[in-house]
């Protein structure tokens, strides 16, 4: 399996080589990159080999998005939305759209979650979009917003509310009669993954794209979908801090002012001591996160939020120091640092704000565990 | 001698009462308080949906289950004789 890590971690190195820069500044990244990863189950590494999925556990699932997130913070993105939407499709739906969908996911086809809304982002109870039965079908109406990958998307699963209360995702093809994809020209980070908002009116989908036939618990559904996204996102921050780490280390050594290696001067030698214990931090948080995944722990809840907390805000953190390292050589855009230093504020904001985690985190304080 | 042959049937299905104790045991330790097997837990001032989402990964743990789709419905959680009858049903059905 360490061989099957190696082999993925070599397939993406030379798909990126060195085109994330160019991506970032043009906004896109090119589908036959997306489908070649997807088509390899590189997006959804743990969807079980039973449904055309690798099988992987958290902790190798995680190294993967982290190298990945080294390489292209929009890429990562992708995977991120992609493997939510594949997680979502696991947990919820029935075996026959596990089996058909997932088929899908892991044979090229591409696809986003889309929760936000313009009035829901951070408390995600106030979701609008409605789910109505409709015979043998469902109709969608609603819009979403920020939706990561939607614009790549053939597959957007949308949540939303049902008549009787209860919650649900459905799953939309882009193309379907009614769904308009409305990309986001301009984003701060992960400029190439694909951000859109997703206009639905009325559209009329076969009821079994209802997943699970719907009638769930709208907190339970957001925060078992959300868990994996987290996860994905703590090691994608991983990946952020590795590249700047790599980044100020090289520079810090061959650069030289007044007359020695940048390294030498002990104020830019505390910068790269800090940047290793971000790294390091956001590594065992993350590792902790994983095997508590793969022991099938109870603390999985509170660690991945931790994880992306922790990861989230070390990224940040580690971003600013690689630039500042980097001085005026780390402000083009477009170079790893200055990627870094947006995509990673970003991280600070998707898929539970900095505060959200906080207040999860307090919750857990506060129940006196 | 009918409760052997009952659970010679059932040989995969865990004794409710057992269950039960087991439930009320993993929330006292993780709430640091007790809980009546009928009270609503998720009622106002209750447990969070963070803390649902802790109940399922423990039981699908625990129990060898796996509670997807239509199950994660708060129905299912909201006391703990139905988590007793949720997870008998799906290893039941296994």
């Amino acid at each position: 399996m360490t061989d099957a890590l190696t082999a993925a971690r070599t397939m993406v190195t030379g798909l990126v080589g060195e085109q994330a820069e160019g991506w970032d500044r043009s906004g896109v990244l090119p589908r036959e990159l997306l489908t070649k990863l997807g088509s390899a189950g590189y997006l959804c590494p743990h969807v079980a080999a039973a449904h055309g999925g690798l099988d992987w556990d958290s902790a190798r699932n995680g190294q993967f998005t982290a190298h990945v997130g080294s390489l292209c913070s929009s890429l990562r993105s992708v995977m991120t939305s992609h493997g939510m939407a594949a997680w979502t499709v696991d947990r919820l739906g029935a075996d026959g759209q596990r089996a058909a969908l997932l088929a899908r996911l892991t044979g090229g086809d591409l696809a986003a979650v889309a929760f936000s809304e313009p009035q829901a982002g951070s408390d995600l109870s106030a979701i609008t979009t409605r789910i109505v039965r409709d015979g043998d079908y469902v109709v969608v109406t609603g819009t979403k917003s920020w939706s990561t990958a939607a614009a790549y998307a053939d597959l957007i699963v949308v949540f939303g509310i049902l008549a009787d209360g209860g919650a649900g995702a459905v799953v939309v093809p882009a193309t379907a009669a009614g769904v308009r994809v409305e990309r986001i020209g301009d984003p701060l980070g992960c400029r190439a993954a694909g951000h859109a908002d997703v206009h639905l009116s009325d559209v009329r989908v076969p009821a079994d794209h209802l997943l699970g036939g719907g009638g769930q618990f709208m907190p339970l559904l957001v925060t078992t979908a959300l868990a994996y996204g987290r996860m994905s996102v703590a090691w994608g921050c991983v990946g952020i801090l590795r590249a700047c780490l790599s980044a100020a280390g090289a520079h810090a050594r061959t650069r030289i002012q007044f007359g020695r290696p940048l390294g030498s001067h002990q104020l830019v030698a505390k910068h790269l001591a800090d940047l290793l214990v971000a790294e390091q931090n956001a590594t065992r948080a993350c590792e902790h996160a994983s095997r508590c995944w793969d022991e099938g722990s109870p603390d999985q809840v509170l660690a991945t939020v931790l994880a992306k907390h922790v990861s989230a805000t070390e990224a940040a953190r580690g971003a600013a120091i690689a630039v500042q390292v980097l001085a005026s050589a780390g402000t083009r855009d477009g170079t790893p640092v200055a990627r870094a230093f947006r995509d990673a504020k970003c991280m600070e904001i998707i898929e539970g704000s900095n505060e959200m985690c906080q207040l999860l985190l307090a919750d857990h304080v506060l129940a006196g565990v | 001698m009918e409760a052997m042959d009952s659970r010679a049937v059932q040989h995969d299905v865990a004794d409710s009462g057992q269950v039960e104790k087991e439930v009320l045991a993993f929330l006292e330790a993780q709430t640091k308080r007790s809980w009546d097997p009928q009270v609503d837990l998720f009622a106002s001032g209750g447990l969070s949906s963070m803390f649902a989402m802790q109940l399922v990964v423990h039981l699908e743990q625990t129990y060898r289950i796996s509670i997807r789709g239509a199950d994660l419905r708060l129905d299912n959680f909201r006391t703990v004789t139905r988590m007793v009858a949720l997870v008998q049903r799906l290893q039941g059905a296994q």
